[in-house]
């Protein structure tokens, strides 16, 4: 339970994380060109596998070993 | 490319599409896929719909990173999966809920007229969404066979969209509505769109790599030419304030309408078959929504370099490829948007024709009694019609809607409308899920007021064809300028759908809020509410009413809509788990019932099957003696459970005792050893001691008297000491070996103890030069004993007393005195007194402080260990304290013996 109890935290951070990062006023820092790519597409982006990767990170830790069918792996 | 071969392909694939349906429904094989998380990953990409497909590139091509937020705002929602969507699908597999408008229905009192209201909203609000795919895959023929899309410049018979609805409305009937399946799930379906997410992402995959690639060489010299063209450079110029309340506005209803789209809530809730699905899609959707956006920019900023500035953008996707010359790749990117707009429209459609026949039509037509349908023996054909009716006049309403306004408004603003209708369901949905006290007159003023404002601030603007609408968005109704649709009370400053965003939701959260919390619950409402909103530890509900009829009543009625086959089948489980037996049981309680009406709800909504099962069921809340009952029972339980935590308990204190003996045992163990070592210490001591001056006497006959008699003096000294040792180890043994040993329980009078052990050592004092007072206090001193052993305890201690006091100016004391129920003796002395830290090793046998201080002391070291024990014996407790003027205190205290023994 207390390991739930402390996913859902971490979730709930990555959470009010994204919202800062996808949202104006900080993703107007980012404008023009950097290295010849436009600055917002990688910001945007790279923002965007970040917090996928946090999130699988998270689920993916504690979750119980499961083959494709759904069946415990022993 | 000719018509004929664009609608061939076009109508292959699909069929294509349908072969997979059909063989995974007749496959066990093939069936177990929806058991795959990957394929309920895919399946929830019907998300995508054309309008990621083309209108996402088309706004980007004007906007910049504008088609964005629509895919990071259900990467937010899925964040937050384990919390909110968990919750939906637990609450719906429990109630077999069917739809949104079921949930949000069956969350306030299963009630009707809620699920109704919010089925009315999500036709309304779906059928521009609905007409943009059509729009999008007639612009997308028109632009491949090099047609205009407008009707108006040919025969109807030619008009794409028009094809495009009809052969999407028969998928939707031969993928949605073939037969009813208990749970509504439709494993084909599923599949067939898991596989049309692949192409649509492999489609556009392919054309963002030849875009950028086959057009340009490569991302660099993409965006180099890019960053020169001063018209586009400009949608990546930076700007602070570039990105605002639209940004903010789209993210939050793209969150939302991950999980209120009545399409995504069919695929994620209604089709789920494994919770634990939810655990990998919570990451690996959010990552194909990235995947498919990857080449979305450079797609649009190549479209906007090729192609003339009068292009639509919506066709970017097509374009592009006719312009490099490859009508294969255009092919590909068609059939791209097609699947896209397919599977987005197969399952709209499917997850409306549910709402509108199980939380509409049904409840309607069982209400009117003479249409009789509630005695009619198989309605599941019925059901099936309703539901194919619907879709078709869904379909038609949309081919209507896109026709009546057609060209003037972009894919992704008429996608918006919809979106901001369904975020009206969030707070009622959301706030029915976590907040027990949203009630249902709340949901209905909340979900009604949003509504409104979206017809009023979005809906009616969008026509421009009577004169009068237009002129009514431009100066307000009556000339009130306040009540401009797109400037309700003067906002301005917003676009249209952040502007009918703010309002409309402000109005809903404002009415939700409002009259709930001035409103009452009824009592069904509330049962329902706390079963809701405790998800997670949830109880049944049946008890909050007591519901009674006859099995048989409802198994023929369950049997009219499900066949008999999965009646049957289903009660034989249900029994079994119950321990009832299907062939006998007649009488149906509250579980029984409960159980039919959720079996009903799974082929026709909760609403409907509430209203089926009122008819035959006697219902009444529950008396006072049923309450009664129920807590008795409760109390009883708990009574239960807490003699087990008692007897727990115990079992602990138990295990305790057990531990803590067993250190004993071996503390003992270890003493035993010691003390074994030390007897046969103490004993070759004076052994060697009485041989080696026997053998001097023995080999010295030489020796003077005097010598001789000191010698043998030792001898006997020794001998006497052995003796003496011998003697009390006997008596340790015994004392030990006996515990508590029997000691002769006779009336002691402890005054007499005290005269006669200081009479026998006064001698001894005497001889020591050491002073001896008796304190003796007036009173009873009586207390159940052994004489003999207590003055042996006394003449212990005054002996140490007199080993440890100063010679000459040595001053002892025996002091005697009742203290409450208890009769203290102690023994004084002016000595070097013991340290705190040896006070407890004294008691230890062999134990000698004299040790250390060089010089022995006479004894065996066995008086206070003996002492010690005899006070045990007697139910007592020896102990030592400081003198106050130096020295040490031996203190004992025993229990007084009662009145009625002196």
């Amino acid at each position: 339970m207390l390991r739930r109890a402390a996913r859902r935290d971490r979730l709930i951070g990555l959470f009010i994380l994204a919202v800062l990062l996808f949202n104006p006023p900080i993703l107007n820092l980012f404008g023009g060109f950097v290295f010849g790519w436009p600055a917002l597409y990688i910001y945007l982006f790279v923002a965007w596998a970040v917090i996928i990767a946090g999130v699988a990170f998270v689920v993916e830790r504690n979750a119980p070993a499961t083959d494709e069918r759904g069946n415990r792996v022993p | 490319m000719s018509r004929e071969l664009v609608l061939a392909v076009a109508i292959g694939y699909l069929l294509a599409l349908f072969a997979i349906a059909f063989v995974v429904e007749r496959s066990n094989k093939l069936g177990k896929l929806t058991g795959s998380s990957l394929v309920y990953t895919l399946s929830l990409a019907v998300y995508c719909s054309s309008w990621t497909f083309n209108g996402g590139v088309g706004r980007a091509a004007q906007n910049g990173f504008d088609f964005l937020p629509i895919y990071l705002g259900p990467t937010l929602a899925f964040i937050l999966g384990p919390i909110l969507i968990r919750r939906m699908l637990r609450i719906s597999k429990a109630n077999n809920i069917t739809s949104i408008a079921d949930l949000i229905g069956a969350r306030f009192g299963r009630s009707a007229g809620v699920a109704a209201l919010v089925t009315v909203i999500a036709v309304v609000g779906l059928i521009p969404y609905i007409a943009l795919q059509l729009k999008s895959i007639a612009q997308g023929f028109a632009v491949l066979t090099l047609t205009s899309p407008d009707p108006a410049h040919q025969p109807l018979i030619f008009d794409g969209a028009l094809w495009a609805a009809a052969i999407l409305t028969i998928f939707a009937m031969l993928f949605g509505s073939r037969s009813i399946h208990p749970g509504e799930h439709h494993p084909g379906m599923v599949v067939a769109i898991a596989a049309e997410s692949i192409l649509k992402l492999l489609s556009l995959t392919i054309i963002g790599l030849f875009v950028v690639y086959g057009l340009f060489h490569g991302f660099g010299d993409l965006f180099g030419k890019a960053a020169a063209n001063p018209e586009v450079a400009q949608l990546f110029a930076y700007s602070p304030e570039r990105y605002g309340f639209s940004w903010i506005a789209m993210t939050f209803l793209a969150m939302v309408a991950a999980f209120c789209l009545p399409r995504q809530f069919q695929v994620m809730v209604v089709e789920n078959v494994d919770e634990r699905h939810l655990d990998r899609a919570i990451w690996q959707f959010p990552l194909y929504l990235l995947l498919i956006n990857l080449f979305v920019l450079p797609i649009a900023v190549a479209g906007r370099l090729l192609l003339p500035g009068n292009a639509n953008p919506d066709n970017l996707v097509l374009a592009l490829p006719l312009i490099g010359n490859q009508p294969l790749l255009a092919l590909i990117a068609f059939l791209g948007g097609v699947s896209a707009a397919a599977s987005m429209v197969v399952v709209e459609t499917t997850a409306l024709s549910i709402m509108v026949c199980n939380d509409v039509v049904m409840p309607a037509l069982l209400r009117v009694k003479s249409l009789g349908l509630a005695q009619r023996s198989d309605l599941t054909r019925l059901l099936l019609w309703v539901r194919r009716g619907v879709m078709i006049i869904v379909m038609a309403l949309g081919y209507l809607y896109m026709r009546h306004d057609s060209a003037q408004v972009a894919l992704v603003s008429i996608g918006l409308m919809s979106f901001v209708a369904v975020a009206q369901f969030a707070p009622a949905l959301v706030g029915g899920l976590f907040w027990r006290g949203a009630t249902k007159a709340g949901a209905i003023a909340g979900i009604s007021a949003g509504f409104l404002v979206w017809v009023y601030t979005l809906l009616l603007p969008s026509f421009t064809q009577p004169p009068i609408i237009a002129n009514f968005v431009a100066v307000g109704p009556f000339g009130i300028d306040l009540l401009r649709p797109y400037a309700l009370f003067g906002l301005t400053g917003l676009d249209p759908v952040t502007h009918a965003t703010f309002w409309s939701l402000l109005a809903n959260f404002g009415a939700l809020l409002g009259v709930s919390m001035l409103g009452r619950q009824r009592a069904v409402e509330r049962a329902q509410a706390a079963l809701f909103v405790d998800a997670d530890n949830s109880g049944e509900a049946a008890q909050i009413w007591r519901r009674t009829a006859l099995i048989p009543d409802l198994h023929a009625l369950a049997t009219r809509f499900l066949g008999r086959d999965r009646t049957d089948a289903a009660f034989a489980s249900w029994a079994g788990d119950r321990g009832l037996d299907p062939a006998t049981a007649v009488q149906a309680d509250a579980e029984t019932v409960l159980f039919y009406e959720r079996l009903l709800a799974s082929v026709i909504g909760a609403a409907s099957a509430r209203v089926l099962v009122g008819a035959i069921v006697e219902e009444e809340p529950l008396g006072v003696d049923e309450v009664m009952r129920i807590l008795d029972e409760t109390q009883r339980v708990l009574e239960a459970n807490r003699n087990l935590e008692e007897k727990s308990l115990a079992l602990q204190a138990a295990t305790a005792e057990l531990q803590e003996a067993n250190t004993r045992l071996k503390e003992l163990d270890r003493l035993k050893d010691d003390f074994v070592a030390t007897v046969n210490h103490e004993l070759r001591t004076p052994l060697a001691s009485i041989r080696a001056f026997s053998e001097i006497l023995r080999d010295h006959p030489q020796l003077g008297d005097s010598e001789r008699l000191e010698f043998l003096a030792i001898v006997i000294a020794e001998s006497e000491r052995l003796t003496r040792l011998i003697g009390q180890l006997l008596h340790l043994s015994k004392i030990e070996a006996t515990g508590t040993m029997p000691v002769r329980s006779e009336l002691v009078d402890l005054t007499a103890v005290v005269r006669e052990s200081s009479a026998a050592m006064r001698q001894v004092f005497a001889g020591a030069n050491v002073a001896l007072d008796i304190d003796i206090a007036p009173g009873s001193a009586q207390v159940i004993g052994d004489h003999d052993r207590l003055v042996q305890v006394l003449i212990n201690l005054l002996g140490n007393a007199v080993k440890f006091s100063p010679r000459g100016a040595g001053r002892a004391t025996l002091s005697l005195r009742s203290a409450g129920g208890e009769i203290e003796l102690a023994v004084a002395d002016n000595g070097p007194g013991i340290r705190a830290s040896d006070r407890d090793a004294v008691f230890d046998r062999f134990r000698q402080l004299g040790d250390a201080m060089g010089d022995k002391p006479e004894g065996v070291g066995l008086g206070l260990a003996i002492s010690q024990r005899i006070v045990a014996q007697h139910g007592g407790r020896i102990w030592i304290e400081d003198n106050e003027g130096g020295g040490a205190v031996f203190k004992i205290r025993l229990g007084a013996a009662p009145i009625a023994a002196q």
